[in-house]
């Protein structure tokens, strides 16, 4: 086998393996694309971080899903992966230390009515850190593909 | 089974004809707050007053685990004055023309504030797509979905020379959310024959088909709480220059006659025309028990009467 053809079908082997845990690893391409201007927009790495401390206040506070949250334990440690992971797919170029979505939900059966609950602690979050709800909704354009992969049920 | 698992407004509103979707314009979401987890149900009044019509629609939607939608809506359309010329010059003209004399000419016109009243049923099913999350693709959420809407008023409907006063009608309606512009486009393809919605009936004397007829609503989602935005629907011509008919008569027949009377320039005011219908509107969701819309319609011509336009609101409470 020519060595092309071999690394093709490594390439494609190796993809194939990789699909049930499918890592993003970059901005998210939304169409239309989000503002060039996102990460100042939302105050930076620390705006963004102050931001996923309200959005786990609000989770926390919300029956419907704080329990999922809470048995993962150290909510610190998921305030610190989930700011990463905010920024890299708002386009930042931060890497993403934590395992992939589809992987760290897979076993929750999470349903789409848990999902929104979340998005509704998102837009709330928002509001309490002053965001526009215009700033807002790039992230949520930016988080929504993620739908396809944590909800299972 | 009961849930009110979606988002904060994405379930739409009602459209007057009772489905879920913009103001005039069904949309391919399913009514209601409930995901695919359950179902959610919704009540809606809607008031529009126009120059001289007003319009209350009164209706109940379910949908069934965000893939299946029933509707019902029951319009009543207040015509006031409008038709009392027609009234006044059937009573003339049958009078006058002798043949008719003796016999009652029935036009289906109350002396007073006549009422057209119609019931509409509605299902939509969803096809595919997802309206709010895809934000990677430009794929929409797809439903198809179809109306079987009776009209009451048989001889009024004749007299506007409509063919038919119960018909279906069917469309097919694309939805897409897309967050980083803050705005929702749907596009829908209605295959019908209505006039006025079939507040007019259905067809014409000389065309009975259904067509293809597009409408689109752009929303600009201003917060998380409140949607602004406008809608267009084609609508037909199948009345288009048409006058009244009274007891078999055509009234531009009776022009000669209603000239003698000095009445010449009623045949004029006597022509029908249909535009196509036009919205802006503001939809405010205080939370997911009531939602309130507020728009100003544009309906152009009904029948007999140019300028119908006016205010419109519309009340929808989901449980």
């Amino acid at each position: 086998m020519k060595p092309i053809f071999r690394t093709i079908a490594i390439a494609i082997l190796a993809g194939t393996a990789a699909l049930p845990s499918f890592a993003q690893t970059g901005k998210t391409p939304t169409l239309p694309g989000l503002d060039s201007d996102v990460i100042e927009q939302w105050g930076g790495e620390e705006g963004v971080r102050n931001w996923v401390e309200s959005l786990f206040y609000y989770i926390m506070l919300d029956n419907r899903i704080n329990h999922i949250f809470r048995e993962f334990g150290n909510i610190e440690r998921q305030i610190f992966l989930n700011t990463q992971l905010e920024m890299m797919v708002l386009g930042a170029g931060t890497e993403y230390q934590g395992a992939s979505m589809a992987a760290a939900h897979a076993d929750l059966g999470i349903t789409v009515t848990q999902f929104n609950a979340v998005v509704e602690a998102a837009y709330n979050a928002c509001e309490r850190v002053n965001l526009t709800y215009e700033a807002c909704n790039q992230l949520i354009a930016a988080l929504a593909p993620l739908e396809r992969v944590i909800v299972t049920r | 089974m009961f849930n009110t698992g979606k988002v904060l407004a994405t379930g739409g509103v009602s459209m007057i004809d009772g489905a879920g979707g913009g103001g005039i314009t069904p949309w391919a979401t399913i009514t209601g707050y409930a995901t695919r987890d359950g179902i959610n149900g919704d009540l809606h009044y809607t008031y529009a007053p126009l120059a001289n019509y007003t319009l209350h629609s009164v209706g109940a939607a379910v949908g069934f685990w965000d893939r299946f939608e029933l509707s019902y809506a029951h319009s009543t359309l207040t015509t006031g004055s409008t038709f009392d010329t027609v009234g006044l010059v059937a009573d003339t003209a049958g009078g006058l023309t002798g043949q008719l004399a003796g016999t009652p000419i029935n036009t289906g016109i109350e002396p007073f504030n006549t009422t057209i009243e119609m019931d509409i049923i509605g299902a939509k099913v969803r096809v595919f797509g997802e309206a709010i999350y895809d934000s990677d693709n430009l794929i929409p959420q797809v439903a198809i979905g179809g109306f079987y809407k009776k009209n009451k008023n048989d001889e009024l409907l004749t007299t506007l020379k409509a063919a038919k006063t119960k018909d279906w009608e069917a469309y097919i309606s694309a939805t897409k959310i897309f967050f980083p512009i803050n705005t929702l486009i749907n596009i829908t393809a209605r295959y019908t024959a209505a006039n006025q919605t079939g507040l007019v009936g259905f067809g014409g004397p000389s065309d009975e088909d259904k067509e293809i007829r597009p409408e689109i609503s752009l929303a600009y989602l201003l917060r998380k709480d409140t949607v602004i935005g406008v809608e267009w629907a084609k609508h037909g011509d199948n009345l288009e220059g048409e006058s009244v008919e009274i007891a078999g008569l055509n009234l531009t027949e009776l022009q000669p006659t209603l000239e003698t009377l000095g009445l010449g320039n009623l045949s004029g005011t006597l022509t029908q025309h249909e535009s196509d219908w036009f919205d802006a509107f503001i939809a405010y969701f205080p939370n997911k028990n009531l939602s309130m819309t507020f728009a100003y319609a544009m309906l152009g011509d009904i029948t007999i009467t140019p300028d119908q336009h006016g205010f419109y609101l519309s009340l929808q409470a989901s449980f």
